[in-house]
């Protein structure tokens, strides 16, 4: 109790001499609430970023033919949108939604670490900076393909090695965060919120968190022996040299496909968040999705060879990473069974975030399921490489996580701006993104099954009309996204003012017991959980 | 109090069952209950390792008989 009132004089005595304002304010912040304003909009700039990139490439695949640049950009353009999408987009803005919501859901007063939280952001522009500048570096940007492969990544010119550094600096940052937030989960939740009566999100986030800190030193380590490869005399990976370049991709994939689920696990929380409060009804089966959720996660470090069955693998490991692949579909599928039957006679509503959830449910398992295509190794030698694989993890990372993290932005804006969202441009939103994004990958599909390599700049005349589609989805889908700024930054400016309980059938605790907009500081005395 | 909890501390057994349900992504919410209460973070981790290794070694076993 002494306790409470000490803390709630510190708060006075904050605000007596006021926070640092303008530019500073968001410098020196340690308030999760800030640092998580600040992930979300580096994350959506970057999305406009890697955006653009993925237009460029669009637009030069519109004919058949080379139009508007030279096949060596093209390349840079694929491997920095990769980069850019999955560390400068996807991973800073669930990021951002946890520095926003789990406190709040928990009933924290802040993250445990507000100085190292602060620090974990602020390395992001740093690490996106050098990758962007690397277009603009002699030789241009890296062009060997997101996943850095060996040998093609051992050749080229200074920006491999500012891709390097890049990576390193955001694998840090991810790591401080991830320890951040593991720290303030288990040891800041209020009294009676046990482990599991935490909201689903926090219960994600914290497997995610667990993920992170298991495999971005990994992923460090195969970057630092790409460095030393190319700098330091070592051949891990130089064939040349006695070294393997098939090991590189073995602990790239280690890490890469636990990454698949660092960037799916925080979506599948934010959508059991939406779902049950949109059907007004509890989760169905929260703690199966407790344990789905782990399930996918231990299941996770043992299919990664499932990216390498081209690569030349025995056929006792092809068969093995087949029959591991199919049985993680077993949890995930058990998911998407629980928010239908979550969704089952409720009485639904449609606002923005429902409809962008349910986009999530039907489309994030056809990626799924296109998943279990491609984790038949007969099928996979046939589809390698081709655009079905673009397409299947489009639908994965576009409609699952990114429509979940639009979901989850729509859900919470009333709660971090004070105003309802525009619901009529919310539902153009959606509609927009929606149908475009069909019109932009399901062809892909068509495409890859037919035989078009992915990569390449110049394709067959066979492939032109599917291709001319998917780039007109592609420029309606990007558009479309600016529709997003203007709700934003409208919801910022003003708007029909939000109750604290936005929307009648939310539960967790930042709709019952905070007003809308959330306090700077909140939750200085812990409630009481019952 | 100490010695009832001490009393209801989960078997081996019961650990191995909830991975097991867990590794399946179902659990029954009697049984979820009766986990939350009786289960022990170390019973979990230790039956999680080894279930993953059983898991494995099925896989592995599964591979060999369809190769021979």
């Amino acid at each position: 109790m002494e306790a409470t009132h000490a803390h709630g004089q510190d708060h006075a005595h904050d605000h007596g001499h006021g926070h640092p304002t303008g530019l500073m304010r968001w410098v020196t912040t340690t308030n999760h609430k800030d640092i998580g304003t600040l992930y979300l909009w580096f994350s959506f700039i970057m999305l406009l970023s890697g955006g653009t990139l993925a237009l460029l490439i669009r637009a030069e695949l519109f004919e058949p033919g080379m139009q508007i640049m030279r096949p060596e950009f093209f390349n840079q353009l694929t491997t920095m949108h990769g980069l850019i999408m999955v560390f400068g987009a996807i991973m800073p803005a669930f990021v951002g939604f946890a520095n926003w919501q789990v406190p709040m859901m928990i009933g924290a007063p802040d993250m445990a670490f507000p100085r190292m939280n602060n620090w974990s952001f602020w390395l992001l522009p740093v690490a996106a900076s050098l990758l962007i500048g690397s277009f603009f570096v002699p030789g241009g940007a890296s062009a060997g393909g997101w996943t850095m492969y060996a040998p093609l990544f051992l050749q080229g010119g200074i920006s491999n090695d500012m891709t390097i550094f890049a990576v390193h600096i955001l694998g840090i940052s991810s790591i401080m965060g991830a320890i951040n937030i593991v720290t303030t989960i288990l040891n800041l939740r209020a009294p009676g919120m046990t482990l599991m009566k935490m909201p689903l999100f926090v219960w994600t986030w914290l497997i995610t968190a667990y993920l992170l800190i298991a495999v971005m030193p990994v992923l460090a380590g195969a970057v630092t022996m790409l460095l030393t490869d190319r700098h330091f005399g070592t051949s891990f990976f130089n064939a040349a040299g006695g070294g393997d370049p098939v090991m590189f991709q073995h602990i790239f994939w280690f890490f890469g496909h636990p990454e698949v689920y660092i960037m799916i696990l925080p979506a599948f929380g934010i959508i059991s968040q939406i779902i049950p409060t949109f059907s007004r009804k509890p989760l169905f089966g929260y703690a199966s999705m407790v344990y789905a959720t782990s399930s996918i996660a231990i299941l996770s470090f043992m299919v990664w060879a499932h990216h390498m069955f081209t690569v030349g693998l025995p056929t006792a490991a092809q068969l093995f990473f087949m029959y591991a692949t199919m049985l993680i579909a077993i949890p995930t599928g058990v998911k998407v069974f629980n928010w239908i039957a979550t969704m089952w006679k409720g009485s639904m509503t449609f606002e923005t975030p429902m409809l962008f959830a349910i986009a999530f449910v039907c489309l994030f398992t056809i990626g799924g399921f296109s998943g279990l295509v491609l984790a038949i190794t007969p099928v996979d030698i046939q589809l390698q490489d081709t655009y079905y694989v673009v397409a299947h993890f489009h639908y994965v990372l576009v409609s699952g996580a990114l429509f979940s993290i639009f979901a989850g932005v729509y859900f919470w804006l009333p709660k971090w701006t004070g105003h309802m969202y525009d619901e009529k441009l919310g539902k153009l939103h959606f509609w927009l993104s929606t149908i475009f994004f069909n019109v932009l990958f399901f062809p892909m599909h068509f495409l890859g099954l037919a035989g078009m390599p992915r990569r390449i700049p110049d394709y067959a005349l066979q492939f032109a009309d599917w291709n001319k589609v998917a780039s007109i989805g592609a420029f309606g889908f990007g558009l479309s996204q600016l529709i997003l700024l203007v709700v934003v930054l409208k919801c910022i400016k003003g708007g029909v003012k939000a109750e604290g309980r936005a929307w009648e059938g939310a539960d967790s605790l930042e709709w019952t017991h905070l007003p809308s907009p959330a306090p700077y500081h909140t939750f200085e005395t812990p409630p009481t959980v019952n | 109090m100490a010695q009832e909890q001490k009393s209801q501390k989960a078997s081996a057994w019961q650990a191995a069952r909830a991975v097991f349900w867990s590794f399946f992504g179902v659990r029954k919410s009697t049984d979820y209950n009766r986990d939350a209460v009786r289960l022990t973070p170390g019973q979990v981790i230790a039956a999680g390792l080894v279930g993953a290794a059983l898991f494995i070694a099925t896989l592995v076993g599964i591979v060999y008989v369809v190769m021979h």
